[in-house]
């Protein structure tokens, strides 16, 4: 019995224990040893510092990366992948700030890189890491209730300049916010954004009748929208995507609406050159494989594609963007 | 009812492999273990294991996932009963009556009491999901702001049922609570309240950290400020092995609580369809109906089995019931089905209306291995309670700092922040505190829980009516919640009026008794 005991209590230390260490890789143990790279990078374990949680789309694109460059060989060393979520991104990027220099971090983009930043005090922003590749983009569906009577962006318009309409997303400060405020702009009606905690409870909001309509990426909205709950009237990407032909962008439709919530990857800052060209090239053959282009399709991301300069030229961009809207919501 | 039968044959075809129950099995005891760690509750043990899972096949890793969701759901409640810490926020109720039951001896019983109870919440939850998902789901499409603002309302009413020693104490805990629910960032105007430019506290302090330190430090503190680290003897003769008819519930006894089982069981399954409310709030509601109903409310928090069985009963179900929303809309109902949302999605999966039609199999294959994971952890449950109950045997001294040590380990690793584990030992002297002079912390953690979804709903629906509260009126579903606020709130005046009226007639038979 005690034995039985001390084994119990053992396995509850070592449960513990890993569950400290973070969620690590489960390829993590794999080992391979190339001859000829012993002396050029990669030599070490690869730390990846995801700053939300497990399950989100931030961890999913980043975790998918990494299990693409482990089973094509690109990274012939092991990989460590840890959550360390909090504070809209402050707590794990900011343990990343503190890994400058070292060629064995990278972390993913998203777009509280900019907001968090933007809003509050940390000691860090985008310009303190080393832009490598965006290797796709999530943008925004603008939905109604499938039993609404609106059924082109025209329609909801027109209806928009008789009552103030209720247009909901998630955060305050975030691109869910940006979206309807650009397009109100744009299409010259005024509207008030009801802010929601989580994608849950949004999407109840606009099936309770609750909302005029919704902003909401395509991973979480296409079983709504196939399953007859919801209508796209818009979508803010540069171009249509596979899943919803029909559905056109805000841009053919004559209003320039479009701000990605990106999804790239960052190095620490001040890596050597070297090692970021190493990436760079990494980046391009990972975006190349078939089991890449299909996590796109699948999760109804746009195939929008930068590496290194071109990205850090997107970044500027993009932080102006979110940088002028919350300035303009401010006021 | 022809839908059941083939819904549950298509489920358990599907489930009954060697490999899915094998990894149901694995779910289940690692989710109970995980559950069994202060701080770590179902979404921390799923976000854990989840990169694990990726190697599987889609059902497998998802039965696995899912039982390592309701797992934890079990495993929570150990701590509870054993040491007044609760494994996760769920289990905070399991504290008011399990605790209790292990002071005087009936710890085995009260695990044991407690397995059932889940046991029975899970099973019927299962069963309504089989019969009755597609019309839940229509139930949770009703809901927006201002019938969640409602419920919240309800929910903090209810305190005024939990908290009768003092209803002013209680009053006070719970704005504490709702004082300390304002940290962070203001969700609805994105400005940051008393984060003093922390980014640590930009999400808010969290319930966990402040539960546990409430209940596990604050009880500690407590004990030994009572002189329990000294009393060295403790019950060596107690006999733990399952064999023993007193660490078993009787027949008569669980009979006589069919209804304790059946309330919880069903008021756990509606709260936990509702996207946002889940298992936590569905305990505390179901404990306060269960004390509201009986007959003998007093004898509620002095270890009685009802005030046990019910929040059990009622987290268990609610974890079944969150899958309705996830299964049948696509619309992740909490933190830990969120996850799995995540997790469909990794696969490839898109849950939505349309995942009962496309992928049957899929679908009733997790809700039937739902079932499966209940009836696995009855019997781990129950097989591993005399090791659990050898904590009752281990001198309270040597247990202090094996508490103290997972307290701060699991509080630190859920967001490695060390701040977290400040808060954890301030409001463990807080907690002590409280019980020292009567106050209630179980009030200031369901305002901490409450607190912010009310605040949120209320602002988004001001800001959808323009300012007025005519929304609450105009809404079918929030106009019946109005009603039941006020009910419960007028209440006690009225029958205090038709007492008034029968007095002659008592005090003259009370006259004739003298």
């Amino acid at each position: 019995m005690k034995k039985l005991l001390l084994s119990f209590l053992l396995l509850i230390t070592s449960v513990i224990l890993f569950a400290c260490s973070g969620s690590e890789s489960s390829d993590g143990e794999k080992i391979s040893v190339n001859a000829d790279s012993t002396d050029s990078y990669p030599t070490e374990t690869l730390n990846v510092i995801i700053p939300f949680g497990a399950g989100g789309g931030t961890d999913l694109y980043i975790r998918k990366i990494m299990e693409i460059m482990e089973s094509e060989d690109i990274y012939t060393k092991n990989i460590k992948i840890e959550n360390r979520e909090g504070g809209s991104g402050a707590t794990g990027w900011g343990f990343f700030t503190n890994q400058t220099g070292n060629p064995y971090y990278v972390s993913p983009t998203s777009a509280s890189l900019f907001t968090t930043p933007l809003v509050s005090e940390v000691d860090f922003s985008y310009e303190s890491f080393t832009p490598i590749a965006l290797m796709g983009a999530d943008d925004l569906y603008f939905l109604v209730n499938a039993n609404s009577k609106y059924e082109t962006l025209d329609d909801f318009i027109a209806a928009a300049g008789e009552k103030k309409m209720k247009i909901g997303g998630v955060g305050q400060v975030s691109d869910e916010m940006i979206i309807p405020s650009l397009f109100a702009k744009e299409a010259g009606f005024e509207f008030d954004y009801v802010p929601f905690q989580s994608a849950g409870e949004l999407a109840t909001a606009l099936l309770s009748d609750s909302l005029d309509a919704i902003v909401g990426n395509p991973a979480r909205s296409l079983g709504q929208i196939e399953g007859g709950l919801m209508k796209p009237l818009a979508f803010s990407g540069l171009e249509r995507i596979e899943h919803t032909p029909e559905v056109p962008t805000f841009i053919e439709l004559g209003y320039e609406v479009n701000l990605s919530q990106p999804r790239g990857i960052l190095l620490p800052g001040e890596v050597d050159e070297e090692v970021k060209k190493w990436w760079v090239d990494a980046m391009k053959q990972v975006s190349e494989t078939e089991a890449w282009k299909k996590y796109l399709s699948d999760n109804g991301m746009s195939e929008y594609m930068l590496f290194g300069d071109e990205f850090t030229e997107f970044l500027n961009k993009t932080n102006e963007t979110f940088k002028t809207s919350l300035e303009d919501t401010d006021k | 009812m022809a839908d059941f039968f083939t819904n549950m044959i298509t489920g358990f075809s599907a489930s009954l492999t060697f490999t899915n129950v094998l990894l149901l099995f694995a779910g289940a005891f690692i989710g109970m273990i995980i559950g069994i760690i202060p701080g770590f509750g179902p979404s921390a043990a799923i976000a854990i294991l989840l990169p694990i899972t990726l190697s599987f096949d889609p059902t497998g890793a998802i039965i696995m996932l899912a039982g390592i969701y309701y797992g934890s759901q079990y495993g929570g409640a150990t701590t509870s009963i054993l040491i007044n810490t609760p494994g996760d926020s769920a289990a905070v109720v399991t504290t008011f009556d399990g605790y209790p039951m292990a002071k005087q001896g009936q710890a085995g019983k009260a695990l044991i009491t407690q397995a059932i109870a889940s046991f029975v919440g899970g099973t019927i939850g299962v069963v309504l999901i089989f019969a009755l998902a597609p019309m839940f789901a229509k139930l949770a499409m009703k809901f927006g702001p201002p019938e969640y603002f409602l419920l919240m309302l309800l929910g903090l009413l209810t305190l005024i049922w939990m908290t009768d020693d003092s209803k002013l104490k209680g009053f006070i805990s719970a704005l504490i609570g709702l004082a300390i629910a304002t940290v962070g960032v203001d969700v609805i105007t994105g400005n940051q309240r008393y984060t003093f430019g922390s980014p640590e506290l930009i999400s808010g302090i969290s319930f966990i950290t402040v539960t546990i330190g409430l209940f596990g430090i604050g009880e500690l503190l407590y004990q030994v400020y009572a002189g329990a680290h000294g009393d060295a003897e403790v019950n060596k003769n107690v006999d733990l092995s399952l064999r023993n008819k007193k660490n078993w519930p009787s027949w008569v006894e669980l009979m006589a609580n069919k209804f304790a089982f059946l309330r919880g069981s069903i008021v756990g399954f509606l709260v936990g369809v509702l996207p946002g409310a889940g298992a936590t709030v569905a305990s505390f509601f179901s404990y306060s109906i269960e004390k509201k109903v009986s007959k003998t409310p007093e004898k509620f928090g002095t270890g009685y089995m009802p005030g046990l069985i019910s929040p059990e009963a009622a987290n268990n179900s609610a974890t079944s019931g969150a899958m309705v929303p996830l299964l049948t809309l696509g619309i992740p109902g909490s933190a830990s089905t969120a996850i799995l949302l995540g997790a469909f999605l990794m696969y490839g999966l898109q849950p939505g209306p349309l995942l009962m039609t496309t992928n049957p199999e899929m679908t009733w294959g997790i809700v039937s291995s739902m079932y499966l994971g209940n009836i696995i952890l009855l019997a781990i449950n129950i097989i591993a309670i005399p090791f659990f109950l050898y904590i009752v045997k281990v001198p309270y001294k040597l247990i202090i700092p094996i508490i103290v040590v997972l307290c701060l380990v699991g509080t630190y690793s859920l967001n490695h922040s060390i701040l977290d584990v400040w808060l954890l030992i301030i409001f463990g002297i807080i907690g002590f505190f409280m019980k020292l002079y009567g106050y209630s912390p179980a009030a200031l953690v369901l305002a901490l829980v409450l607190g912010p979804t009310a605040e949120n709903t209320l602002r988004q629906s001001l800001i959808m009516s323009e300012q007025g509260l005519g929304i609450f009126v105009a809404r079918p579903v929030s106009l019946i919640f109005l009603l039941i606020i006020l009910i419960i709130i007028t209440a006690p005046y009225i029958s205090k009026l038709t007492k008034r009226k029968k007095q002659p007639v008592m005090e003259e038979s009370s006259n004739i008794e003298y």
